[in-house]
């Protein structure tokens, strides 16, 4: 089935590998396993945060840049199933892992994550910019084998808006 | 409200300004179009949203399709309010459809036509032209039937979901038409200026707790912020301020060989000691965001700093302000200044009666406020793509996409920056501004410093191109709330207050724009300050303008949000002084029946407070907001030396009528916690030109397990909505300084409680 996130992928796998590099000094090809999907992006520096290829390189938006210190947590994504920040994470280190973004969390098509499932009853969104990074700490940490109140202690995220009641409310009544 | 009562309107505007996708939408697609004007947050430019003229443009309109298909097109901002949801459940509650037959789309922008969302206006401004557009929609389908059934007596017609039905007496058949149907014969009648209105006893979407449309993308990581936008053949760009404000870039620094270009970027607007048109700021264009903003900090740029550099300085405006607030001449903003007076010749006149009628007054005590950054989770940022003429001189088509609060300003700078740089004018309609969903706005997001530097980088690269701050350069380049000191004096006897002086030192706003004449009161910074409902006795209210070098602007709840603080804890101190209960000292002051009942539902939420564990203690204060109406209580412990626990928060509100509970709940949880991270932690502070706190590290936020437990209760008000954005804002910090004052046994008077604070990794 052809989504718009296949087309998306398509389309900048096309252009990135056979745009003439016209900026820069070295720049090489890396391969990615991004949301089960091996991703190649023309990188100049090994040392970029994984942030910034996911965005930039690669047009998956859902992760999110808040402060670039790994303080807010809005860039969270998942390697190996760990929750990371992709902020501080070089991309030359994500080469060979597992990444899973929010894009990744449910494939197309398919049901929800119970996590956004639970955020969706609750309305805990507002402005909702934050909401991929909180949704990627939960699942991080319900991966990690936590439950409930568990998940909470686990969750720093920062919240402008001020969602934290609704994501406790959606965490302790969704049997998470 | 004003609403076009010509439909055609829609067609010969569109003639005339040439607009093109709305002329499709309104012509090509055929069926009904009303053209309307949806009140915009009139008191940024000091006019109430109810003062607006029906000669305005339309800025909105409502679509019935030939398909059936029903669509809301208005140019206002969805930055976690609910808008689009709010707004749909309100117009199919007047067209008598589901509120999931109504799209809300984000409408073309007219730069001639204000868009604004701001003043907690998104949705409660908006309630009666709309609702008024949507009944005039609808009785011109009922209209369009009558003329196909051949009886005009309305009482023989119904709408419902979609669908009119004729019960009347003519053997017509079929007897039932769907909006679709009639969408045509109704296009070419004139929409009644009167259409009747539903009766809120028979509300079936007005008042429910309906899910929000964004949410699920929201959750999933397709919803497009401005900062989402992306084009393959899109080039990534960092701005570099010069780091102290007000310095002005000396020469354009060397292009670093892994940059596409250095781009100096000229200011927007005048904002203190910035000036329009000066070299503020420098951009670099890179392949990806991370290199632009390393190659932007490495530059080696030589600013030229300002002679006045030194008193932009935190330390120098607070003993100015003090100086002021001692000496400076003051311009009277209440009671009113007679005929014959100005605010500042009044001023001699008034000032000697109330001081001697407070004698030695009872309280008399000065708070401070720093100035405060917007921090929106987003941070700003502006995505633009030229479309060039053959030659490659001229642009013949802008588009921009940006996370705004102001789409027709977009459009304004878009077309003075592009008609500047070439001599035939780029067209109007060709100036094509998408509004994307908002990572927050708080404020900050309608001022166009940002999506002026992304359009003059554009001009230069003539690619796609799209500009991101860095938190950084988003917290040190803000336009800040502004800092203030407030003195109030009252005289007590028994309980009642016998005298009242309240004097507000600050910057104004709309001063710093060139908004408001000179001499004259600036009415947001003596916000919360004003028409208080207590009875004061002799009172005065007074500000002092402090010449400020520091950019400001416009943050969550603006002026009220420094004066509801001074307000409210002298009123705690005053029932203090006078042994009374603090709900009790109120009761006994107000008279006004709507505060009443929110201060009783707050006192009732609150029985708690009776029967709290020791260390623990209970605070409460009040605010009026634009029409809104909010007590909140709140219950703190000790604190260590970074915070405050705040275990529960009880928020009794009045918003007159509610359009979605839900949401309701949620803009008073969130302006909670906004007023909660500022009382305890939020400062920016400038030395020598330069704000101190450039990123979440030393700007703290409440997080997760620091949450309090919030409860909301809507008081039930007939009154039409008022606005939620807002109005939880300005008690919080009273309430919780009031709690803090009796655990410490002693006033807390300046803000923020813990200075200094910061907030580790993750």
């Amino acid at each position: 089935m052809l989504t718009h996130s296949t087309l998306v992928y398509a389309l900048t796998q096309y252009y990135f590998l056979h745009q003439k590099v016209t900026h820069g000094e070295e720049s090489f090809l890396i391969t990615l396993d991004v949301n089960g999907q091996n991703l190649t992006a023309n990188v100049s520096d090994g040392n970029t945060p994984l942030l910034w290829v996911l965005r930039d390189l690669l047009g998956l938006t859902g992760t999110k840049y808040g402060c670039g210190i790994e303080v807010c947590g809005a860039c969270t994504v998942l390697i190996d199933g760990q929750p990371e920040h992709s902020c501080v994470f070089d991309v030359s280190s994500a080469v060979g892992k597992k990444i899973v973004t929010i894009e990744g969390l449910s494939a197309p098509g398919t049901q929800n994550h119970p996590v956004q499932q639970a955020w969706i009853k609750n309305q805990v969104p507002q402005c909702g910019y934050c909401q991929p990074g909180m949704i990627m700490s939960c699942v991080g940490a319900i991966n990690a084998g936590q439950h409930g109140s568990e998940i909470l202690s686990e969750v720093q995220n920062l919240c402008v808006c001020g969602t934290y009641q609704r994501v406790r409310d959606a965490i302790t009544t969704s049997n998470l | 409200m004003a609403i076009d009562t010509r439909n055609t309107f829609v067609q010969k505007n569109e003639k005339k300004h040439q607009i093109g996708r709305r002329g499709f939408l309104a012509t090509a697609l055929g069926g009904l179009s009303v053209a309307f004007v949806m009140p915009d947050a009139g008191r940024m430019f000091g006019l109430r949203a109810d003062a607006l003229t029906p000669t305005q443009l339309a800025n909105s309109y409502v679509h019935i399709g030939t398909d059936g298909s029903i669509t809301l097109m208005f140019g206002g901002s969805e930055m976690g309010q609910g808008i689009k949801t709010g707004l749909a459940q309100i117009l199919a509650e007047e067209l008598m459809v589901d509120w999931n037959q109504v799209t809300v789309q984000q409408a073309l922008v007219d730069p001639t036509v204000t868009y604004i969302t701001g003043g907690s206006s998104a949705v409660s401004g908006r309630y009666t032209s709309l609702r008024t557009a949507g009944a005039a929609a609808r009785e011109m389908l009922i209209q369009a039937a009558m003329g196909v059934a051949g009886d005009s007596n309305r009482a023989n017609y119904t709408a419902v979901s979609a669908i009119v039905t004729y019960a009347g007496p003519n053997p017509v058949s079929p007897k039932s038409w769907s909006y679709g149907a009639l969408s045509v014969a109704a296009a070419g009648l004139t929409a009644p200026a009167n259409p009747p209105l539903t009766d809120p006893a028979n509300f079936r979407l007005i008042g429910k707790p309906i899910q929000r449309v964004d949410i699920p993308s929201k959750v999933d990581g397709s919803a497009k912020f401005g900062i989402d936008t992306w084009f393959p053949d899109m080039v990534f760009a960092a701005i570099k301020h010069c780091p102290t404000i007000g310095g002005v870039l000396a020469a354009t620094p060397t292009k670093p060989s892994s940059a596409i270009a250095v781009v100096p970027c000229k200011a927007s607007d005048n904002r203190g000691i910035v000036a329009a048109g000066s070299v503020n700021a420098v951009a670099v264009v890179a392949t990806n965001t991370w290199l632009a903003k390393n190659l932007a900090n490495s530059l080696s740029a030589k600013w030229t700093l300002p002679a006045s550099t030194a008193s932009v300085d935190s330390t120098q405006l607070s003993a100015q302000a003090a100086s002021l607030l001692a000496t400076g001449a003051a311009l009277i903003a209440e009671p009113a200044v007679p005929a014959g007076f100005t605010p500042s010749s009044y001023a001699p006149v008034i000032e000697p009666l109330v001081n001697s009628a407070l004698g030695t007054p009872t309280v008399d005590a000065t708070y401070t406020v720093p100035h405060l950054a917007h921090a929106t989770m987003e941070v700003l940022n502006c995505s633009v793509r030229l479309t060039y003429d053959s030659a490659k001189t001229n642009v013949i088509k802008c588009e921009i996409w940006t996370p705004t609060q102001a789409a027709n300003w977009v459009a304004a700078t878009a077309a003075a920056l592009i008609n500047a740089a070439q001599t035939t004018p780029l067209a109007a309609s060709n100036t094509i501004v998408n509004t994307t969903y908002l990572g927050g706005g708080l404020g900050r997001k309608i001022e166009q410093d940002y999506v002026s530097q992304a359009i003059q980088v554009a001009l230069v690269v003539k690619r796609p191109v799209k500009l991101t701050w860095t938190r950084e350069e988003d917290m040190g380049h803000d336009n800040y709330r502004p800092m203030a000191a407030v003195r109030v004096q009252a005289a007590l006897n028994g309980s009642a207050i016998t005298a009242w002086s309240l004097r507000n030192v600050s910057a104004a706003i709309l001063g710093q724009r060139g908004w408001m004449a000179p001499g004259s009161v600036d009415g947001q910074a003596v916000e919360g300050a004003v028409s208080l409902p207590y009875n004061l006795g002799t009172s005065l209210t007074e500000w002092v303008p402090l010449p400020a070098g520091i950019p400001i602007g416009f943050w969550r709840s603006v002026g009220s949000s420094i004066n509801t603080f001074a307000v409210e804890c002298t009123i705690d101190e005053l029932a203090q002084k006078a042994n009374l209960d603090p709900f009790v000292f109120r009761y006994n002051l107000i008279s006004d029946s709507r505060r009443l009942a929110v201060l009783q539902a707050a006192d009732n939420m609150s029985l708690w407070r009776k029967s709290l564990p020791a260390g623990h203690f209970w605070g409460v204060a009040m605010a009026e907001w634009n029409g809104t109406i909010v007590c909140e209580v709140a219950e703190v412990s000790q604190p260590t030396t970074t915070s405050l626990r705040v275990y529960r928060v009880a928020c009794a509100v009045d918003c007159g009528q509610v359009i979605n509970p839900n949401q309701a709940e949620a803009q008073m949880q969130g302006g909670i916690v906004h007023g909660l991270n500022a009382a305890m932690w939020g400062q920016i502070t400038f030395t020598a030109g330069k704000a101190n706190q450039r990123n979440f590290n030393n700007y703290r936020m409440i997080r997760m397990g620091e949450m309090p437990k919030i409860t909301v209760q809507l008081v039930s008000s007939n009154n039409p909505p008022s606005g939620l954005g807002e109005p939880a804002v300005p008690p919080i910090a009273p309430a919780l300084a009031n709690a803090y004052s009796r655990l410490k046994g002693s006033r807390v008077r300046t803000l923020p409680f813990f200075p200094g604070a910061t907030m580790g990794d993750l």
